[in-house]
């Protein structure tokens, strides 16, 4: 973990109030996804009674987080690096869609050399036969060895 | 003799080439992620979970629990030579096992951890062997309020064990039970909290919320924090312990062995939390304590052979209760799932090769890892110079094949996708995710029990309290929870998790 940078003066734990919003922000988003589910009776439960007191629970527990939060000395969310944020998923699900639609190889190279991306350090040979050989290990293990459902070449 | 009889069952299944084969590639594999930081048993397992869909059911199932007891090993590795842990449940084996490798002592420590570990894992399977059929047939006996009981002690126990803030663990819990729902509700055959996505009626997979929270996750979280590391390798002596070092020892390893064994067992507990306690029940029973910290041999066999004990005595509740006590225990059962067998008391009666033949592969895993580790260390401490820009794509691809080909569908990718952000998320609000997935797998299972049981009893909550064996587990769960609040319980648990975290 990184250092948690600590202001003197001021409260406020930013961590818990990111905890609060998100626990409040799921438990409000159930109960909104579950508004038309029948509650029932204690001894007839329907589908909706123990989500909604799930969701409530939740609720609940991220504003008395929050509220504990308000309370204690300030402390900062570790700062951000974008970059990876960013490259990791928007190469995963390149992968995906790629699969799809043009096998294996095509997926595997786009994801490693995209994956790539995500670390400063990396460099141009190494990435280019890491993807070679990863893509050739994967297309003989998972694909040939292992029988997943997955074309390999595109045509 | 009937144990007898089953024990030779167990090892005539654990000795077949496939499965004997699918243990050393599961105990390498162990080692290995414990030998490299960055990578945890937790998302290995994630990885490797729908590849083991294509393998036997008992060879996939051996094959992870060597990645996880393997793991203990290998962590035990680096923190001696480099004062690395390569996993947290060997972070306290770093601070005497490094200072004995410092003295010249390494050869020595590191055989005293891999016989500490062998001898406590020999001790925990039997423990495995022996509790199994009696706690099982007591659990033949749990009707549905005995189970929700069982359940709610077991997720609040575990966010008390679990390192971090109760309050965040137990809405972690509550998340997890969210995410559980989604789907088909069983009884009454409704879409729920699906919003009208096709893809969610069957409900979220395990698969694609482990390998986003655990896998993807991690990757981010690595990336983020760039430190240089300087690798500086300890030259190896002797490899075999002084006299004196093993007459210490010893009473440790017991020590570390009983300590471990008996907290694996508890929700929550595991090989973590049995070595920080194994650490300072050493430091209190030693006649010296001021050598803790400058290459006492106690404070590396007692950890040692605690984290082991403890990581296979967590098998125990799964196997005979079908409850899971961690998070790796929950990929566990997801593992048994993947197969269709749903792990608890009935399958000891009606698959007994899989219980025993796990139990069995277990010893046999660990006579394995004790010549992985001892003569092969040099090849070992290599691997760490290898830098984590090499290894992270490798891991990428793994984690997407693995999500892929579980439907062959795009959506499960981008949903893990998803996941691996909201468990970035999770990162910088300081949340573990292990209680997230612990409240994932028990959900629908509590779901099912607290509705029978209301149902039987029209709608009256006393049978939650009338029969006696719900009624104790209720009340261990209030009085934990009544501990929790006490300022000096909350203040012993911080400092018992606050070496950790450093």
């Amino acid at each position: 973990m990184m250092s948690n940078p600590r202001e003197p003066g001021g409260t406020g734990d930013r961590p818990e109030f990111l905890t609060a919003g998100l626990f409040v922000g799921f438990g409000a988003l159930g109960l909104w996804a579950g508004r038309d589910l029948t509650f029932g009776t204690a001894s007839a439960m329907g589908p909706g009674y123990l989500p909604t007191i799930i969701c409530w629970l939740l609720i609940i527990v991220g504003v008395t987080v929050g509220g504990l939060g308000a309370f204690r000395d300030r402390e900062e969310i570790a700062k951000p690096k974008l970059w990876p944020v960013v490259i990791i998923p928007a190469a995963v699900v390149g992968f995906a869609f790629i699969a799809e639609f043009f096998g294996f190889v095509a997926a595997a190279v786009w994801l490693l050399l995209v994956g790539s991306v995500a670390d400063r350090d990396s460099k141009p040979r190494e990435v280019l036969m890491l993807t070679a050989g990863l893509t050739a290990f994967g297309a003989l293990v998972f694909i040939v060895g292992l029988g997943v459902q997955m074309p390999i070449w595109p045509f | 003799m009937e144990f007898l009889d089953l024990l030779s069952l167990g090892f005539s299944e654990a000795l077949t080439p496939t499965n004997l084969g699918f243990c050393l590639l599961g105990a390498l594999l162990g080692t290995l992620i414990g030998v490299l930081p960055g990578i945890g048993p937790t998302a290995t397992i994630a990885v490797l979970l729908p590849i083991t869909f294509y393998l036997p059911p008992l060879a996939g199932i051996i094959m992870l629990a060597g990645i996880y007891y393997g793991a203990q090993y290998g962590g035990s590795t680096t923190a001696i030579l480099v004062n690395l842990p390569g996993e947290a449940s060997s972070v306290v084996t770093a601070i005497d096992g490094y200072r004995m490798a410092r003295n010249g002592r390494a050869g020595s420590a590191l055989a005293v951890a891999a016989l500490g570990s062998f001898f406590a894992g020999t001790v925990a399977t039997f423990g495995i062997a022996i509790a199994g059929p009696t706690l099982s047939s007591f659990a033949l006996s749990f009707g549905p309020a005995e189970y929700v009981s069982l359940m709610l002690f077991g997720l609040l126990a575990a966010t008390v064990l679990a390192r971090g803030p109760v309050l965040k663990a137990i809405g972690m819990v509550l998340l997890g039970l969210l995410f559980g729902m989604v789907g088909i509700d069983a009884s009454s055959g409704e879409e729920r909290l699906t919003f009208s996505a096709v893809e969610l009626f069957d409900g979220i997979d395990f698969v694609v919320i482990a390998i986003g929270l655990f896998g993807f996750a991690e990757i981010i979280e690595n990336l983020e924090n760039h430190e240089a590391r300087g690798v500086l390798v300890t030259k190896l002596s002797r490899l075999w312990p002084t006299g004196e070092d093993f007459r210490r020892a010893w009473p440790a390893v017991l020590r570390g062995t009983g300590v471990g064994t008996f907290l694996g067992v508890l929700p929550g507990g595991g090989a973590t939390l049995a070595s920080f306690c194994a650490y300072s029940v050493e430091k209190k029973a030693s006649k010296n304590p001021k050598e803790f910290g400058n290459g006492a041999v106690e404070g590396v066999a007692g950890p040692e052979a605690a984290n082991n004990a403890g990581a296979q005595s967590s098998f125990i509740p799964l196997l005979t209760l079908g409850i899971p006590s961690n998070n790796m225990m929950a990929m566990m059962l997801s593992a048994f799932i993947i197969h269709g067998i749903t792990p608890g008391p009935t399958v000891l009666a009606t698959q007994p090769e899989i219980f025993w033949g796990l139990v069995a592969s277990m010893w046999v895993g660990n006579l394995m890892l004790v010549v992985i580790n001892l003569p092969l260390i040099g090849i070992w401490v290599k691997l760490l110079t290898v830098p984590y820009r090499l290894l992270y794509p490798a891991i990428l691809l793994f984690c997407c094949v693995g999500v892929y080909s579980i439907n062959n569908r795009i959506f499960d990718v981008v949903l893990a996708a998803g996941f691996g952000l909201l468990g970035y998320a999770f990162r910088k609000a300081k949340c573990e995710a292990g209680p997230l997935l612990l409240g994932f797998v028990l959900g629908p299972l509590l779901e099912t029990n607290i509705r029978r049981a209301m149902t039987i009893s029209h709608g009256d909550p006393g049978v939650f309290y009338e029969r006696p064996i719900s009624l104790l587990l209720l009340i261990a769960t209030v009085g934990m929870f009544v501990l929790m609040i006490l300022p000096s319980f909350r203040r012993t648990r911080q400092e018992a998790f606050q070496d950790e975290e450093a």
